[in-house]
């Protein structure tokens, strides 16, 4: 899709209504789920993806990076990868998640 | 517009220049926004802390010129290399390049200005705060004594008990905060002013160079601002961030100091890199040999440069996993560096050489250069690395690159751009004396310090015994010194014939590649009377001499532009910088002034956000890429945020169960509570996109409810948000309780800071918009503050999860 196309693309109420609605549900979920006793072998990997869905819907739809130019993605979702990346190699490295033996 | 025969644009004025500052007084410079003055500001400013970093310097060369010498004592001795190495780095080179990003960055691209001009003043004021306040240290008669790096925990007031510390860290938080603000101003000018034509590929690699420069200092800032909160936090407030009887772990701060401090390297090198491309082609009167490899080989040494952080840390003992992994990066990083020293050396062979002063200066950096990144290369391997750290050996390694590359590169921009900012051309007799005197004094007062290492002279020591063998080069090495101080001053004096009564400057004298030589020197206050055409890499030399010269090939005629907008002098970041300046002094004095210089601070920034809210030529802002400017900005904004929130979190995370003492997260922490402010916050983002969907549409009606709606939702989650720290204060746990007090506490009272900050300005929104002055056209304006609360809110989406649901 060109950066024009997008450009000229505006989500409706609507649709800023239902990804409320998703971001509600999958709130409740979050909490509800660190309830169940059986999920706890998965409960971390399940809450990031929860988390890291939560965060694309409000990145994507109400900041309008599914809409707005592929520049502006890039100058947010580098950074993000690469803080990321920072953020897990700097708690591998310092205290209790110490990976790398010393 | 008018042309000559050739059809080439002459230079005849615009027929209005609205806004446009030409006055030459104090209070001219005082208000100036004006892109080239700020970069003299800089450069001037530069220069003098210069010299005091370099006086501090040849204190510290003769109190080492002989054994057991008395010139100062071992307390001033730790005071002098602390105050050279963190003055140089922060005060000196940074501002040098931060000149010629000025001065020169929008006359490369063919711009009338930078995006943000009056953020450009704003940048310098700060900047100049920062400068004060840590050389009011000396004044003080506190200065600090803890090397650059400032190591925890010799930071703590345990050891470091007086002012000293405390002056350090404020000022580098504030000298943090104007590098960032002129980071984004710049990505911004570069990636969406460039004139027509000026593809990126085509761009001039000193540009290309700043580019990658202000994504390292947008990106490598944050971490080093959290690390100096903690060690704020810890000596204000006692929290335990760097305290190893709680739990902590000291190589917290020198990880976050390494992930700043060695993409802080390429920041002080690159753009010298980038001087160096651009003389070398015009003195060889070659193109820039492979010019995209040496563009692509700056992107590298970017990239790799924040994975290469701990090889400065081999000697802590990180494990060998670690060490590998960190140790073959570091290797890495030395191939785009290698290209870039062939690349330079390639467009020398068969070139005709003119062998002027920026010439010299161009060539000494790429043999010097090469002397320390041969060294640096040593240091990729950890074993070699384990003898070589903490010795001189690290020293000369460090200065062969900052001086051997980053000065000589700086001295090799100044001769050469030196005409086209003062409109005088420099004498190339002292030109040259001021490079050999510079070459020899830099490599007789630092090559002896290679061997002072190898034989084991640790650095910063004061004084050494008369019997270690030390002697001869110590002393050959203060000698050297004083020959860098004598090639100062013979630029001094170059400089200042010049301006009294040097020789004319063309527009064009060293029959020049890049768009700068196309206009006067010193331009106009416009810069161009007419946007440059641009047909290509090296645009003005192909429309000069090339197939097709007299005329820019393949695009049109410039078009003259009958108006001008200029921006309007402003003293508001003269203020804001003076009310930061007031807060920081407040911090190392008395409350009432904190109190006082934030107020100041908050109201100016308002003055100046709202000094031309209703100038219409400042409603429209779209770039070259058909992006507003302010969008952009608050994108490149958001992903340093997202290193500032990241360094936080981690930080949490690596502190997490440490404790010695309790209460742990799961006894404490009310989640039910917590999910209710959670959700509020997330509603608050549905009624910003409708506030601003309103604003799109023209609704004032709606838009002063949902603006409302999205400002009483944030300050709802601020009272979820109170609750919560005062109940756990009540049940005893507080910022200084254990290391989870400390690291909870910050990181979620920081995310509540950037909340209130949002709240704040909703509000102003609103407000604006019930007095009828948010029209249809400001809707970007809302659009800007709506993706600042978003990411708050996502920021929230994160931390709930890792902080409050995650076992």
């Amino acid at each position: 899709m060109s950066d024009e196309h997008r450009d000229g693309e505006h989500p409706t109420v609507g649709t800023y209504v239902r990804v409320a609605l998703v971001l509600s549900v999958v709130t409740a979920l979050e909490v509800g789920v660190i309830y169940v006793r059986q999920l706890a072998p998965i409960i971390v990997p399940l809450l990031l993806a929860m988390s890291a869905a939560k965060f694309a819907l409000v990145a994507l739809f109400f900041m309008h990076l599914r809409y707005d130019s592929r520049v502006l993605t890039l100058l947010f979702a580098g950074p993000l990868v690469l803080a990321s990346g920072l953020a897990v190699a700097l708690t591998t490295l310092t205290g209790a998640f110490l990976v790398f033996g010393r | 517009m008018s042309a000559d025969s050739s059809g080439r644009v002459l230079h005849a004025p615009p027929s209005a220049l609205a806004g446009a500052e030409t006055s030459a007084t104090v209070l001219g410079w005082l208000t100036t926004v004006d892109h080239k003055r700020i970069g003299i500001l800089y450069g001037v400013t530069g220069f003098a802390f210069f010299l005091l970093g370099g006086l501090e310097a040849l204190l510290i060369r003769l109190q080492l010129a002989v054994p057991n010498n008395t010139v100062v004592s071992a307390q001033a001795y730790n005071a002098l290399f602390t105050m050279h190495g963190t003055t140089m780095i922060f005060l000196a080179i940074m501002p040098f390049n931060a000149m010629f990003f000025n001065y020169m960055v929008p006359l490369l691209i063919g711009a009338r200005d930078v995006a943000f001009p009056r953020l450009n003043a704003l940048s310098f004021w700060i900047f100049l705060a920062g400068g004060l306040l840590l050389n009011a240290s000396l004044l003080a008669g506190t200065p600090p004594d803890i090397g650059w790096f400032g190591y925890a925990n010799l930071t703590s007031k345990h050891y470091a008990p007086g002012l000293g510390v405390d002056f350090w860290i404020l000022s580098l938080q504030i000298l943090g905060v104007s590098s960032v603000i002129a980071a984004i101003n710049f990505i911004v000018t570069i990636l969406n002013m460039r004139a027509p034509g000026m593809t990126m590929m085509r761009m001039p690699v000193f540009v290309w160079m700043t580019l990658v420069v202000q994504f390292l200092i947008a990106l490598a800032f944050p971490p080093i601002t959290v690390g100096l909160i903690y060690l704020m936090f810890d000596r204000f407030f006692g929290t335990h961030f760097y305290d190893v009887a709680a739990g902590a772990d000291l190589h917290l701060w020198q990880h976050l100091f390494w992930i700043f401090g060695h993409p802080e390297v390429y920041i002080l090198i690159l753009p010298a890199f980038g001087i160096v491309s651009e003389v070398l082609p015009t003195f060889a009167r070659k193109p820039l040999f492979g010019a995209p490899i040496v563009i692509y080989s700056g992107v590298l040494i970017g990239f790799f440069g924040f994975g290469v952080w701990s090889h400065h840390m081999f000697a802590t003992g990180m494990g060998p996993v670690a060490d590998s992994a960190f140790s073959i990066a570091t290797m890495l990083i030395a191939i785009p560096t290698g290209v870039k020293i062939f690349n330079w050396v390639a467009t020398l062979w068969g070139g005709s050489i003119r062998p002027t002063s920026a010439f010299h200066f161009a060539v000494g950096l790429v043999g010097l250069f090469t002397i320390g990144g041969l060294s640096g290369v040593m240091h990729a391997s950890p074993p070699v690395d384990l003898q070589q750290t903490d010795s001189y050996f690290v020293v000369a390694h460090l200065h062969y690159v900052l001086i051997g590359g980053s000065l000589f590169g700086l001295f090799a921009g100044i001769y050469y751009w030196w005409p086209k900012m003062t409109g005088r051309l420099l004498g190339e007799g002292l030109g040259r004396l001021n490079f050999w005197m510079l070459f020899a004094g830099f490599n007789l007062a630092f090559f002896p310090q290679h061997y002072l290492g190898a034989i084991g002279m640790p650095r910063r020591i004061y004084t050494y015994p008369p019997d270690l063998g030390w002697n001869a080069a110590n002393f050959a090495s203060t000698i050297g010194a004083f020959g860098i101080g004598v090639a100062v001053l013979i630029f001094m004096v170059n400089a200042w014939r010049s301006l009294r009564r040097g020789a004319p400057a063309p527009a064009d004298p060293w029959d020049g590649r890049t768009l700068e030589w196309r206009t006067s020197s010193p331009p106009p206050a416009h810069d161009f009377d007419a946007i440059p055409p641009v047909s290509g890499r090296d645009s003005f030399w192909r429309e000069k001499h090339g197939p097709r010269r007299g005329a820019a090939a393949g695009v049109g005629p410039a078009e003259h532009d009958a108006t001008v907008h200029l921006p309007a002098a402003s003293h508001w970041p003269l203020m804001v910088g003076l009310g930061m300046l007031i807060a920081a002094v407040g911090a190392l004095t008395h409350v009432s002034l904190v109190v006082l210089g934030i107020l100041w601070t908050i109201c100016a920034i308002f003055r100046l956000a709202l000094e031309h809210h209703r100038t219409p030529e400042h409603a429209d802002q779209t770039g070259g890429l058909g992006l507003d400017h302010r969008k952009m900005a608050m994108w490149v904004f958001l992903g340093s945020e997202c290193f500032f929130f990241g360094t936080l979190v981690a930080t949490y995370l690596a502190y997490k169960g440490r404790s010695v003492v309790g209460p742990e997260p799961h006894q404490i922490l009310n989640i039910p509570i917590t999910t209710l402010s959670t959700f509020d916050l997330l509603m608050s983002s549905l009624l910003m996109v409708l506030a601003l969907a309103a604003v799109q549409r023209g609704d004032h009606r709606q838009a002063r409810l949902w603006l409302f709606g999205t400002a009483l939702f944030g300050l709802v989650f601020l009272g979820f948000q109170a609750y919560e720290f005062t109940e756990f204060v009540h049940r005893g746990f507080t910022l200084q309780q254990n290391l989870f007090g400390s690291t909870f506490f910050v990181l979620t009272g920081l995310h509540g800071t950037h909340v209130a900050i949002g709240v704040l300005w909703l509000l102003s929104l609103w407000v604006l918009a019930l007095r009828g002055r948010l029209g249809v056209a400001d809707a970007v304006k809302v659009e800007i503050a709506g993706l600042y609360w978003h990411f708050v809110d996502v920021v929230w989406i994160a931390i709930f999860t890792l902080v409050y649901l995650i076992p």
